[in-house]
């Protein structure tokens, strides 16, 4: 058998140093971002039941999501997103709890992706969930959140509106059948406006299949909405097109001017998303680094129905463009090695300490001769080397600079 | 600003596109006189021209290290991931067609049918749709090969004129698995982050196929 104790799994990674770093201080800067809007931070399990992230519910394919089996020999996948695992503990934990609920998290999710695309299948996600608050302030709260989030990263992000009641008022009105739905929305979704025409080509022709066909195409500024208000006549649709006006009015006080675009063509996980929805993008990533939306009916799933919005954001992705454009903080180098004669160790690490404590980067050697000290020291760019014995000096080790 | 980067599939798609983007008023002399060269600039400058595999193209879409490609609809079938189908360009037109050996009736009887080809997933969407559960095997090569040397019933293979299965001794028993032809795709991303570049290159595009229909 091929042992495979040298290699990593497919689209997974070690992170070294500096790409470690990078992660992490994308995470904290997220964090304290959502702690600061008075979010508090869980944690779920890595594992859980299939059941919690069956398709019909999460829109996640079966076929991406690992898979195995508990020793009852019950089916258990490993975390594919954040959102379902959090309704569970909402819906059981919490249900007493006063609502409403807000959550953050940054954890891993795994998506077993087609191999050899160099997508990534574990992915650090940070995001925020507010459980129990419907209507506009509760929707500004998080999106304004989500774009404080993405300020504190990168300054050139673009946040990008959509609204799930839009596509689903008007395809309501098209004689199809469900299955047909999920391939226009599927075909709008991706943009397919050739697929989309010749689909709609076959049915008869409306008001509904008209703007239906002019869907992919309606994202930009805010004139997408006088266009879209002008091609339909439906009062729900029409309803969700002033809803998103008022929340694109309203964030437009944060002067993204033209960073805040409107996608009415936005229709991911149609059936998940129940009202607005958002994305966010970066150049540099050729994904979305941000998306989110409200998603009302989700808790009724676990018997404890309660209105909900919430984003994730991918760390990684962030973490990555951060990296590319010098905006992580290198990791400092150390300025002194401490080395101590024999009997002195203690004194030594003592030492190191103090001086870690002043602010000054050193390090303890671990070497048994002061000249394998030095030789280390040289090789590594220290410049200072500190000898702890019956008196402490300091010499330099000629490095160059 | 960062020219647009756009991947061309070598060959034929290649040389339709460069026509349409001359057509539009582009300067393509770089790609017309390329040499081994796999990144070209055309117009002033404004777009680059990438040369790939049609499969790869789709990769480099994908991943975000092109704006925009040209592949076919082929490839786009059995590759398909995320990205956005912006434009049918109208070129490189042929089908993906169902053939057997002549005098053979492929639906008779309840054998498990083999079908070779180099469209897997296209073939098990196919058969899928109409219910049936086949054997795939993988051809790189000549699919035709395969029936005749006895390996599979049937081929799924794409057919322009036709003339290679009738050499052949074979005949095509549907032709209607689905129609391909050559699509102008684009990062998810990237048609967010520079929609009027993208929008005003797509609609040049669109207005010249129109032109020379």
């Amino acid at each position: 058998m091929k042992n495979y104790a040298k290699i990593t799994p497919e689209g997974t990674k070690d992170l070294l140093f500096e790409d470690c770093l990078a992660n992490r201080t994308v995470s904290d800067m997220l964090g304290n971002v959502f702690s600061g809007r008075g979010f508090h931070e869980v944690l779920t399990p890595a594992l859980e039941f299939y059941d919690l992230f069956e398709e019909d519910v999460s829109g996640i394919p079966m076929e991406s999501m690992y898979k195995m089996s508990d020793e009852k020999g019950r089916l258990m996948v490993m975390r594919a997103d954040s959102t379902l695992p959090i309704a569970r503990m909402v819906s059981t934990r919490l249900q007493n709890a006063d609502k409403p609920l807000r959550l953050y998290y940054n954890q891993r999710v795994y998506r077993n992706h087609l191999g050899l695309t160099g997508r990534s299948n574990e992915v650090m996600e940070a995001g925020v969930e507010l459980i129990g608050a419907k209507g506009k302030r509760a929707d500004l709260e998080v999106m304004s959140t989500a774009i404080e989030a993405l300020s504190a990263c990168v300054p050139d992000f673009r946040i990008e509106l959509g609204h799930a009641g839009f596509f689903r008022a008007l395809a309501g009105k098209l004689p199809v059948s469900p299955r047909k739905r999920e391939k226009i929305r599927f075909y709008i979704e991706s943009k397919n406006y050739s697929a989309l025409n010749s689909t709609l080509d076959k049915l008869p022709q409306s008001p509904y299949v008209d703007i239906i066909r002019r869907l992919p195409r309606l994202f930009g500024g805010i004139e997408v909405l006088d266009e879209a208000c002008r091609l339909c006549d439906d009062e729900q649709a029409l309803s969700t097109l002033d809803y998103v006006r008022d929340i694109y009015n309203s964030l437009s006080k944060f002067g993204l001017g033209s960073r805040l675009i409107i996608d009415l063509g936005l229709v991911q996980r149609n059936d998940y998303y129940s009202s607005i929805v958002f994305s966010g993008y970066v150049i540099g990533s050729g994904e979305p680094v941000l998306i989110g939306g409200r998603y009302d009916n989700l808790l009724d799933k676990f018997d404890a129905p309660a209105p909900a919005i919430g984003f994730g954001i991918n760390v990684d992705a962030l973490s990555k463009v951060m990296l590319s454009r010098s905006s992580i903080p290198p990791i400092p180098k150390t300025e002194v090695l401490v080395h101590s004669e024999e009997g002195w160790e203690m004194t030594a690490i003592q030492y190191t300490k103090t001086l870690l404590q002043a602010h000054i980067n050193a390090e303890n050697s671990v070497f048994e001769t002061l000249d394998e000290a030095l030789a280390y020291a040289r090789k590594k760019g220290i410049r200072k080397l500190t000898v702890v014995g019956e008196e402490i000096r300091t010499m330099n080790t000629e490095v160059q600079s | 600003m960062k020219p647009l980067r756009i991947a061309l599939t070598k060959g034929r798609l290649e040389k339709d596109t460069v026509g349409l983007l001359k057509q539009a008023g582009y300067d393509c002399s770089a790609v017309e006189d390329k040499g081994r060269k796999l990144i070209l600039p055309i117009g002033s400058g404004e777009i680059e021209v990438v040369l790939a595999k049609a499969a790869d193209v789709i990769t480099y879409v994908e991943n975000g290290v092109c704006d925009l490609g040209v592949v076919g609809k082929d490839t786009i079938m059995e590759n398909g991931r995320s990205f956005y189908e912006i434009l049918d360009l109208g070129f490189g037109k042929c089908r993906f067609a169902l053939a057997g050996k002549k005098d053979c009736d492929f639906y008779a009887g309840y054998n498990e049918k083999t079908i070779a080809t180099k469209y897997p997933n296209v073939t098990r969407g196919f058969f899928e749709g109409k219910g049936m559960d086949i054997r795939i095997i993988k051809i790189e090569g000549s699919v035709e090969l395969a029936p005749l040397l006895g390996l599979a019933d049937a081929i799924v293979d794409i057919v322009e004129t036709g003339s290679t299965l009738k050499e052949n001794g074979l005949v095509i028993i549907e032709d209607n698995v689905a129609p391909i032809s050559a699509r102008l795709i684009a990062n998810t991303a990237s048609l967010k982050l520079r929609k009027s570049e993208i929008e005003a290159l797509a609609d040049k595009m669109e207005k010249e196929r129109a032109k020379s229909k």
